[in-house]
This record gives structure tokens, sequence and C-alpha cells, in this order.
């Protein structure tokens, strides 16, 4: 008998195991993005899954060299994982061991996603994943100390002083949504102890210069509001012009007058986030990821609710604001194609699956009803969608299979620059030559 | 057949494991490497790779950059490994007498070497980050501001972190070293009236040597392919103030996609190695 029982058991898992395919998802890691996947999926199997006779889950990587890491099992056919996380600098190098999801996206999908979101996960043509994440930078700013800024007659009188003494020109404080990176520059040095020693705080800004290629998005605004780009229409490279020196010049001036921290050539997103949590930084350009983290107050109890979001200073050519998109795609390894292209529909078209995903944290560039339902919780998201909109910009040449690679040398000259370690006709040289180099084959 | 040859088969027979396990595991992947080191290849065409001959050895021995990081890595081996080998010798000879009472608390002094080198690049990133960390905060009670991070002193501080994390290594290896000089010699010396310093000039260091040479080799070699805490504290910057040979041929390998040329950089060094056990060998020889 208890045999019997053992063999119907082990007929029943069997069964039950081959009805249901598995597939994998390989995800982008950590923070609310991952706890609202991960709810997500598991809707999914809930619901469309069952219908589907599918199951999918999750799995992630460190934060630290997942790129590589994804590489290196794309390009080896790893069958771990049947979808794999997109970007859109970075679609084309992954291009090669993923597999286009065009027919996967019609008019059911733009009434979840509106036709540019789907655009940032193109390559040669062709869309790759299904966008589930925005990312685009804010200027986040102390509402205490900017509103006292604006209204105190004292605190205007040392501005002007100070603007002055360190720009050469009086300026008068301004709103943030009015700024030029001239009023970002002033600011900056108006609220670094060193320079106005009433100060309330111990900086002005926090820049992040460590050696890494998403400060150099973070930074290339400077440049594209100075009408810069990596190639002009012709495809000449046009790295050595007065757009590039000025985005230079803006962080080097900072630097210099020590109006961000010392140690701010280690910093990333983690340590400008601490550095502004800890309210010793009156402002700072960052992902809008940090909103969340930042307005939590058991995180961040200096800051939590002090601050208010808009978009970066303005240059000659407008405001602008580089913005990229991560997502979903399907891996060409694939053992379980079919299963992972119905989870990718089902993503696609789902608005109970991405109202649920914005709700939790994640941060999907949805159409604008989708993001209405959400605006209360996430006031966030609204902006993002109209900042994208507005002032979004990738650089050209941005997407193309050589993206990261360039993003990757720019860093590491123009972070020498900055340090000191290189000058500023080196690094703009180096850069240029080998992106001259790249973009010939 | 004789006696000799029997055993010589024998031999043979005992050894065809071992050789069979060594083609595989170091064989191939050697062999798999001079492919690749003279091939132009990259991730999309991993399987399609062309032979290109030299150029990729020729491109990274003209390249400054490979020079610059393989001076930054024989500089950042060459001053750890002297640190730490006389750092070692110093706590030696000042905590044997303790140690070779309690050697329990010889665990204690190896708990740095025990915790893997990227967590320590990412404790070091917090303990002296100026807003979270704890080392700026104490030195800021005494109104002293150091920028541990900061461009002006960074190679300092990843110095600091490797010497700190693997004295303990050398520590072990030198404290091993002093427990089997005979107290016989030690007691003889006494008696003959050597002072402490003669003791430690003319009788410890001498039976010491060959372990000094062997620990002063292990860590320059070790500290000379430095990646984890480099990597984690700065990414090899700013620009590339602190890329080692290792994070450069990385950043070739996946960042540049320059898959032959990372691997040739991975040749030569291994050539270099090759040249220096060999040194480091003969000393060894020479001093025993």
């Amino acid at each position: 008998m208890k045999n019997l029982l053992l063999a119907s058991t082990i007929a029943a898992l069997t069964t039950a195991s081959a009805a249901i395919a598995d597939i994998t998802i390989l995800a982008w890691p950590g923070g609310d993005p991952e706890k609202a996947l991960r709810e997500v999926v598991t809707l999914y199997n809930d619901t469309q899954g069952k219908e589907d006779g599918s199951k999918a889950d999750v799995i992630y990587f460190s934060r630290q060299g997942f790129k590589e890491k994804m590489l290196t099992d794309a390009a080896a056919g790893s069958t771990e994982f049947d979808l794999m996380l997109t970007a859109t600098y970075d679609i084309g190098r992954y291009a090669p061991f993923m597999l286009p999801i065009d027919d996967l996206i019609d008019d059911e999908t733009y009434k979840v996603f509106p036709p540019n979101a789907i655009e940032t996960q193109k390559f040669e043509g062709s869309v790759y994943g299904i966008p589930n994440d925005l990312s685009l930078h804010f200027l986040y700013y102390r509402e205490d100390y900017i509103g006292q800024l604006l209204s105190d007659p004292a605190w205007i009188e040392r501005y002007q002083e100070i603007s002055e003494k360190h720009l050469g020109q009086r300026l008068s404080p301004k709103a943030p949504e009015e700024w030029n990176w001239d009023d970002y520059i002033a600011t900056a040095f108006f609220f670094t102890r060193s320079i106005n020693a009433d100060s309330p705080t111990r900086y002005g800004t926090v820049l992040q210069l460590k050696n890494l290629l998403f400060n150099m998005m973070l930074w290339q605004a400077t440049v594209a509001s100075h009408g810069g780009d990596w190639q002009d229409g012709d495809g000449n490279i046009t790295i050595d012009s007065d757009a590039f020196r000025r985005g230079l010049a803006i962080y080097k001036t900072i630097v210099d007058n020590k109006a961000t921290p010392g140690d701010s050539s280690s910093y990333e997103y983690g340590e400008a986030n601490s550095a502004f949590g800890s309210g010793q930084v009156a402002f700072m350009i960052q992902w809008n990821a940090a909103v969340p983290e930042l307005n939590d107050p058991e995180q961040n109890p200096e800051v939590a609710g002090k601050f208010a979001l808009t978009h970066q200073p303005a240059g000659p050519e407008g405001i602008k604001t580089h913005f990229h998109s991560l997502g979903l795609g399907l891996s060409a390894a694939s053992e379980n194609k079919d299963d992972a292209r119905k989870f990718l529909r089902w993503l696609g078209t789902s608005v109970e699956a991405n109202t649920m995903y914005a709700q939790l944290g994640g941060s999907p560039p949805v159409v604008d009803a989708i993001m209405s339902k959400v605006a209360d919780k996430r006031p966030d998201l609204p902006m993002m969608g109209e900042h994208a909109g507005s002032y979004g910009f990738v650089m050209n040449g941005g997407t193309s299979e050589h993206a990261l690679r360039l993003y990757e040398i720019i860093a590491e000259n123009f972070t020498g620059y900055w340090a000191g370690e290189l000058s500023e006709d080196e690094a703009i040289s180096n850069v240029e030559e080998e992106m001259r180099k790249a973009f010939a084959g | 057949m004789s006696y000799h040859a029997s055993k010589h088969k024998e031999g043979m027979l005992l050894l065809s494991g071992l050789c069979v396990f060594m083609a595989f595991m170091l064989g191939y992947p050697a062999v798999a490497n001079i492919w690749y080191s003279l091939s132009n290849i990259s991730f999309s065409d991993i399987h399609t790779s062309e032979f290109v001959g030299l150029v990729n050895f020729e491109n990274q021995l003209f390249s400054p950059k490979m020079w610059k990081a393989m001076g930054f890595s024989l500089q950042f081996g060459l001053i750890c490994a002297a640190l730490e080998v006389v750092l070692a010798l110093l706590l030696v000879f000042t905590l044997h007498p303790i140690l070779s009472r309690r050697p329990w608390l010889t665990a204690f002094l190896m708990l740095p070497m025990m915790v893997s080198p990227a967590l320590m690049g990412v404790m070091y990133r917090l303990m002296l980050n100026e807003f979270a960390g704890v080392v700026p905060l104490y030195f800021e009670m005494f109104g002293v501001y150091v920028n541990f991070l900061g461009p002006e002193n960074i190679y300092t501080t990843v110095i600091v972190i490797e010497v700190l994390q693997w004295t303990p290594f050398a520590l072990l290896i030198l404290l091993a070293a002093r427990q089997a000089v005979s107290p016989d010699i030690e007691e003889a010396a006494n008696m003959d009236g050597a002072k402490p310093l003669q003791l430690i000039r003319f009788i410890f260091l001498p039976a010491m040597l060959p372990a000094i040479v062997i620990v002063a080799f292990i860590r320059f070699i070790d500290s000379f392919r430095v990646f984890d805490h480099i990597f984690v504290l700065t990414g090899g910057g700013p620009g590339s103030k602190t890329t080692s040979i290792s994070i450069y041929i990385y950043k070739l390998f996946f960042n540049q996609n320059a898959i032959g040329e990372a691997v040739a950089v991975s040749l030569i060094l291994l050539f270099m190695s090759l040249i220096l056990f060999v040194m480091a060998a003969k000393l060894i020889f020479r001093s025993e």
C-alpha cells in the first residue's frame, strides 16, 4: 500500500511538473522595484499563468558586475534564464543573444505603454524588450533652505556677494525651476560652509564622480543643454566642442571650490543618497529611483518630506535630462520561448500588472491613464512621464553596440580630469580618439 | 622486467591520473587562452574568432594605459609586500612570548584575512564615508578632517586596507618560522650573552629567511593582482589612478569587449610571474 501511495505521488508530481512549464526571469536587483516585480510575477502565476499553463520565477544577480555576469552567461548560451534584462543603452550589445519581439507589440500594448517608451527598447528597428522601469534624473532640493534663500534679505545679500566673488557676476537667488547652470553653481557655493560660514549645510551639492558609466549619464545633461552631442548628423565626432568643455567646467568649478564632498570621486548612487539623506547637502541631481528611499522617514529622517523635485538647470538649448528604460527581453538560448513570450505579452498588455508594479515602487513608463491612477501614492511618476517627454535626450550613438564601451571611456577620462589626473585637452582628445575608433568599426 | 623498469612503469601509471587532470583543468584553458590571444574575438563572435597573429600582443605592449596599470600593480605589490612583512616581523617578535603560551589568540589575529576582499571593500566604503562612516567621525572629534577616499588620499587608503587585511597571513607564516627555531640555539645564544636585538639579527632572522622570502613573494604576487577591494571602492578611478593590471584586464575584457587583447595581457602577466617565480625559487634555494 505504501509503495502504491509513493508511486501515485511521484506520478502526480511528474504530471504536474510536465503541465506547468517554468520560465525564469533574470531581473535588475534591489530596492522597491525588486519587491514589486516579485509581486507582479506572483500575480501572473495566480492569474494569466494558470491560463497559459506556465509558471514564472524570478532570479537576481548582485548589482556589482550584473551586466558582465549576464553577458558571460548570454554569450555562453546559458539556459538558466528565459527572460533577461534589457536597457536602452546596451540593447545593441546583448541583441546578438536575444530574439526580437516585434510581433508582441500591437494596439493592446500601446494601451499600456506609449510608443516612445517602446522606442527605448528598440535596436536597429526591432523591439527587444517590454519596458518596465523608466530612469531619468531630477533635481532634488531642500524646500526649507531654498525657501529661506528666496525670502531672507540677509541670505539674498550674501548669495549675491558669493556669486560676484566666485563667478564674477552678481546673481540673485531664483527658484530651482528657473535655474540655469550658473544659478546651480552659485547656489552650491552659497550652501557650502567652507565658502559661506552661515550655511545650514556642509555642502551645496553632491556630485557622483566615481569612474562609473552611470555617473556620466547623470553629468551629460550639462552638455546636452548646451547643444552638445557625441556625433553630429553626419557621424562626425563632436566631443571637442564648447558644449563638452562647458559641461566639464561646471563640475570642475564645483569640485575645485569644494562645494561637493571631498571624497566625491568615489561616489555613486548610494553615497550621494547618504550625503543628501544626512541633511548636510542642500540639493543634488539624482536618479528618480531615489525618491521613495529619501522620502522614507525611517531610512532618512533628516530629509523625508522636506525636499521637492524639479528638472535639471537649463542651458542655452533648454532643459535636458538623460533617460533610458530597463525592460525584459527574450533570451535566444531559452528552452521555453513560447511560455516566455506569453509572459512578455501579458506584461506588455496588463493594466493591472503595471499599476501594481507602479504602486509597489517600480517606475513603469506607462500611459497617462495608468500614471494618474497611482499619482496619489507616487507623485513622482507623472512627473517622470512629463520630463521624459519634454526634456529627455539620448546621445547620438548612445544606443549603439558601442555605447557601453564609450560610456566607460568617457567615465575614465572625465573623472580623471575632475580629479586633476588629466588635463581637459587630454581627456577630450582621449575620448574623441576612442569614439572615432569605435564608430569607424 | 628489471626492478627499476617495473618501478618506472608504476610511477608512470600513478602519475597518469594527475597528468590527465592537469591536461583538462590547466592544459585546455591554457591552449584556449593562447588561441584567444592570437585572435580577433569579442562576445558577439565568440564562436567565430579570426586569427590575427601577434596583433593583440603588439597593441598591448605599446599601450601606455597597460603600462600605467602594470606600474600601479608593481608599485602597489612591492609597497604592500614590504609593509606586510615588516609589520608581521614586528608582531612576531613582540607577540611571540604571549602567543607561545596562549596559541588560541592567534585565531583572533587571523580574522581580517577571513573576510572576502570584496566585502572588505564594501565595509571600508561605508566606514570611510564622510557622512555615514565611523572613521571620519572619530577624526572629526579631534578636529581633523580627512577625505580618505578623495583623490589626494585614495592611493594610501587602498594600500592601508590591503596591509590591514593581509598582514595576518604574513604573521601566521613567520610566527611558525619563529617557533621552528630550536629553543636550544636561543638558550645557547643567551648563555653567550646575546642581547635581544642581537638574537633577532644573528639568530632568528637568518633562520627565518627562507620563510620571509616565501611570504614576501606570495604577498607580492597576491597584491600585484589586486582587484576586489579597489574595484569596489573606486572602480579603478578617479580616472585610472587606482587601476591595477587585474582591473585593466577586466575592463578590457568586459567593458571594452576586447577579449583577445585582454587574454594577451593575461599571458604577458603569466610570463612575468614565471620569471619572478624562478628568481624567488633561486633565492630560496641559495639561502637554504
